[in-house]
């Protein structure tokens, strides 16, 4: 087996292990894993400020929506206000426009009425008087008496 | 392979300069070659894909390249063994257990090429390695804990006359991590590539029958890709929870 029976190149092997070893222990613990450390630390707290900036950005849209929705039911509240005061003040105005109006029919049936009636009282006055007239004259004609010296 | 040579040829040094230094052989062999090619593909795979990589300043920024994406996962799946075994704390041995487990790693994957060469595959390396860190563990024990580390071999718990029984098993088994973290590693890369060796050599000795190993070889090449990554991840983790022991003791 060469690895027992060549004993004169364990000095060889022994040595140039050592070199190897050393140099790629050095260049790697000063050189290459800092750098590969570095860069990995770097780019994991990039990759965090972004998260914890993305964190910030959905707190600050979940405030945004629920300004949103409470501006929101303010105006939808506002609008049925709104709504609701037109139809009360519709309500009004056609009820005072209705009562309004009945109470101008009312008044112009009364004054039709108390005209109808006063016209009733002078046509029967009128009649009375021309009954009475001409009775007067029927009266003096058959009984010639003057007509002034009747009475009735 | 040509007939009759032996399966474990391939696990022989070969060296490819000449190099003594201080009456010392430190020849650069395929071993070295190796360990070279390894070191420069895992600083250049981990390293270039950050070079360009911008600071990520926008959501278009957030789209990483291919190369990055890979890096990122060897990355993140270190960091999260060792955030898993370790906790907070293990962040600081962080480069040496990925230095550990992306050099092993590669190391057993690039000696699944063909005619290449795994340097995981010699005791002598895998040893080093695993006596590194124990070394580094008992250290780091005691630098964290001092003499009160030498309470990690009392199981908490236990009749005080278990305990002359039970310390020096515990002593054992921690005295033998080096050896079954090395061995394991070693003995799966061996077993690995010389079983595939052996059956590379049943396709030529059979001629038309040869399709059969050559079927079997393709699945166990898929197996030994699935090892070598199994054996780093073994050895990662185990440094982890050796690791933790010496911080945490019990």
């Amino acid at each position: 087996m060469p690895q027992l029976e060549q004993v004169e190149f364990f000095i060889s092997q022994l040595f140039w292990l050592g070199v190897f070893f050393v140099i790629l222990f050095t260049v790697l613990t000063y050189i290459t894993l800092p750098k590969i450390r570095a860069f990995l630390n770097q780019r994991d707290n990039f990759v965090k400020s972004h998260i914890s900036r993305q964190d910030e950005l959905i707190k600050k849209a979940e405030s945004i929506i629920e300004n949103y929705e409470g501006k929101l039911t303010e105006a939808k509240n506002q609008a049925s206000q709104i709504i609701n005061d037109a139809k009360d003040k519709a309500l009004k105005e056609s009820e005072d426009l209705i009562k309004a109006t009945e109470e101008k029919i009312q008044l112009e049936i009364k004054q039709t009425e108390e005209r109808v009636s006063k016209e009733k009282d002078n046509a029967i006055s009128e009649l009375n008087d021309q009954l009475k007239d001409s009775a007067t004259n029927f009266l003096s004609k058959i009984t010639n008496i003057e007509k002034s010296n009747i009475n009735l | 392979m040509a007939k009759g040579e032996s399966p474990l040829k391939q696990f022989e040094i070969q060296s490819i300069v000449d190099i003594n230094f201080l009456g010392f052989d430190i020849s650069f062999t395929n071993s070295a070659l190796w360990m070279t090619i390894t070191t420069a593909f895992i600083l250049i795979f981990f390293t270039v894909p950050f070079l360009k990589a911008k600071k990520t300043n926008s959501l278009s920024d957030l789209y990483p390249t291919r190369m990055q994406v890979a890096a990122e996962l060897g990355f993140n799946f270190i960091n999260s063994l060792l955030a898993d075994t370790v906790g907070k704390e293990g962040k600081k041995y962080f480069p040496l257990v990925f230095t550990l487990f992306m050099f092993i790693l590669f190391g057993n994957l690039f000696g699944m090429i063909p005619y290449s060469f795994t340097f995981t595959s010699h005791i002598i390396v895998t040893l080093a390695l695993a006596m590194g860190v124990f070394i580094f563990v008992t250290v780091l024990g005691f630098v964290k804990h001092g003499v009160k580390f030498f309470s990690f071999f009392v199981i908490p718990g236990l009749p005080v006359y278990m305990l002359p029984l039970l310390i020096p098993i515990e002593i054992i088994s921690y005295l033998s991590r080096p050896i079954s973290l090395s061995v394991r590693l070693f003995a799966n890369m061996l077993a690995g590539h010389t079983l595939l060796k052996v059956f590379a050599g049943f396709v030529s000795a059979l001629g038309f029958f040869g399709i059969l190993p050559l079927v079997f070889i393709i699945a166990l090449t898929g197996l030994e890709i699935l090892i070598a990554f199994l054996q780093a991840y073994v050895f990662a983790i185990l440094t982890c929870l050796y690791i933790n022991d010496a911080l945490h003791l019990h």
